[in-house]
């Protein structure tokens, strides 16, 4: 049986079951009485559907809003526990607002700072075990072997043709202001220098992190959230030499090796710009970089690419380590572990420029 | 006696920064040879409780002694390698404990054969189906023959058939080897059938709302009215836990 509505004056009295296909006669019959106080009688109502019980509340709430009012009288206690849950629910004190006072951006930059001193707190303890495990771990040689052709074999075309670009570009650029005085046979020597001392290791160690920072941080994360890591650490391996190691050992013997043939690529860059926009023959660029470079500014990428393997290897896997929860925090991992690799990059290699002319032989300060 | 926990505690932290106890106090003993299920509504700390007894959590208060030495672990997902195939994943527990090569294959192999997955052994687990990544999960965390296995929830992913298949098979399984299981399961139907006792959990903060042993002789018969007495308990506790006004009409 379907609910009856009846009026009478500021009166409405409903009767039966009501259910979904009432709703429009209900709204029309409490919306159509303009009465200030009127009484929504349910003493012959057996039942309401849930939407309907909605709709009387809004509106209800609605003619409050307006200074008037919807009175609810003759419930059996099935409708009033609906009505008591809806007040309960109105009831619930607002959430408090967080306004943005000077007190709230110092507490923000607060929350900022502990959250970035948890980081890095947090890596520099992962760095220790990484390398603790490094030297009393035994090396897994396949797994170490996989990780140098992901990082290091294919990583050789972009690398090699992004600092030979690199090296165009700087000759180039190098040629043609110097040129303008005559001294465009300080080109060679020039570039040769800004590629070994910072363009060849700085590119590929962004690369890199690109690359394999980001794919470590998002393998360990998929790890994490499909519980291998866990099941790993039931079994009783040590994680940080199982996963974190051959990562390391990996980065440790390919970018050294990656950053030489940067610096050959860059130079080699410098050398077709030379011989394009300058008209410089090769045996005359060769000779220049000859003379200017030394054995140490070479072996000098090889100690940076140390510096950045560690760096990549332990951010990466640092950041697939933290992640909790679903796929969606793999990502922000992932993003993590490339923005904070570069970052760490950059600030090693401006300490390490420091020391860098300090040590070399034959820099005058 | 394998399992003893004395007033287990357990926090986290909220992202504000507030602390909210999600577990404890616990206090529980589990006997060698025990197969007991940890019944509960999600979110009421089962897991973590598993998590704790297994090492990858650590209490923030209380005691837990472990009688058992070895133990295995069988997770939701089963947390196959993927890299690796089924003979590969079920021997690298054994690797793990510095196993030479062919008495691990010999070992493995056994164990697949117990689980009705000897011809696998070589297929990956991307290319098995969830009963049979399930069955493999299972053999890894049996196959050091463990004194205590811990299982949290194996068989919620699986349709109702297999899931009874794998449960049969496990309580087979555990059976002959004397092992010590500890069962985390939201199905009462699931609990009562494996279990010698059941201990429900209650949540905010998990706690232990009730602990019986069931007097229910093997094999056991779903349809049986003793069967049915005892889940109907179950359930009108588990109900009440749920929504405390709740009544349940027979």
């Amino acid at each position: 049986m379907n609910g009856e509505i009846a009026h009478n004056g500021d009166r409405i009295r409903i009767s039966g079951r009501f259910s979904v296909k009432d709703l429009e006669d209900v709204t029309t019959s409490l919306e159509g009485n303009s009465a200030r106080h009127l009484v929504l009688d349910f003493s012959n109502c057996q039942s309401i559907d849930g939407c309907i019980a909605v709709r009387i509340w809004s509106i209800a709430e609605a003619k409050n809003a307006k200074g008037a009012s919807l009175e609810f009288r003759g419930m059996n206690p099935d409708i009033e526990a609906i009505f008591n849950t809806f007040k309960a629910i109105d009831d619930r004190p607002a959430l408090p607002v967080q306004k943005h006072t000077l007190l709230y951006n110092f507490e923000d930059i607060g929350d900022k700072v502990l959250a970035t001193w948890d980081t890095v707190y947090g890596l520099a303890i992962f760095t220790a075990k990484a390398f603790k495990a490094l030297f009393s771990g035994k090396v897994r040689g396949s797994i170490t072997a996989y990780y140098m052709e992901q990082s290091g074999v294919m990583a050789i075309p972009i690398v090699i043709t992004l600092n030979w670009l690199m090296g165009v570009v700087l000759g180039y650029q190098a040629g043609y202001q110097m040129s303008q005085f005559g001294g465009e046979l300080f080109m060679p020597a020039l570039l040769a220098y800004s590629i070994c001392w910072e363009i060849g290791p700085m590119m590929t160690a962004v690369l890199v992190a690109g690359r394999s920072g980001s794919a470590f941080a998002a393998e360990i994360g998929t790890m994490k959230v499909r519980q291998e890591v866990d099941a790993l650490e039931v079994m009783g391996f040590n994680l940080y030499g199982y996963i974190v190691t051959p990562k390391m050992i990996a980065l440790f013997v390919v970018m050294p090796l990656l950053i030489t043939a940067a610096n050959f690529a860059g130079m080699a860059g410098g050398l077709a710009a030379g011989g394009i926009f300058l008209k410089m023959p090769a045996v005359v660029y060769i000779a220049e970089v000859r003379k200017a470079l030394i054995p140490f500014d070479l072996y000098w990428g090889v100690v940076k690419g140390f510096f950045y393997s560690t760096i990549i290897s332990v951010t990466g896997s640092y950041m697939g380590m933290r992640v909790r929860g679903g796929p969606a925090a793999v990502g922000r991992a992932t993003t993590s572990a490339v923005v904070v690799s570069i970052f760490l990059v950059i600030l090693v290699d401006a300490l390490l420029s420091l020391l860098f002319i300090h040590i070399r032989p034959g820099l005058l300060l | 006696m394998a399992v003893s926990l004395t007033h287990l505690e357990k926090s986290y932290q909220d992202p504000s920064g507030k602390s909210f106890r999600v577990l404890g106090p616990i206090d529980l003993r589990i006997e060698t040879g025990e197969f007991l299920c940890l019944l509960g509504p999600t979110g009421c700390g089962k897991t973590t409780l598993l998590r704790i007894l297994s090492g990858l959590e650590q209490a923030d208060s209380g005691k837990v002694s472990l009688g058992a030495g070895r133990f295995g672990y069988v997770f939701q997902q089963g947390a196959l390698f993927p890299w690796m195939n089924v003979e590969s994943n079920v021997m690298f527990p054994l690797k793990a404990k510095g196993m030479t090569g062919s008495e691990c294959r010999s070992r493995a192999a056994e164990m697949l054969n117990h689980v009705g997955l000897y011809g696998f052994s070589k297929s990956f687990p991307h290319e098995l189906s969830g009963g049979m990544q399930q069955r493999t999960a299972l053999a890894r965390g049996l196959v050091t023959e463990p004194e205590l296995l811990l299982l949290d929830e194996p068989f919620a992913s699986l349709d109702t058939r297999t899931g009874i298949n794998l449960q049969e098979m496990l309580r087979a399984i555990c059976g002959r080897l004397s092992t010590t299981v500890i069962y985390v399961t939201h199905s009462i139907e699931e609990a009562v059938y494996l279990a010698d006792r059941i201990v429900v959990m209650g949540h905010s903060p998990g706690r232990i709302v009730r602990n019986e042993s069931l007097n229910l002789k093997w094999p056991r018969s779903r349809l049986s009215s003793e069967f049915t007495e005892i889940l109907l308990s179950f359930r009108q506790t588990f109900e009440k836990l749920v929504d405390p006004s709740a009544t349940l009409s027979s």
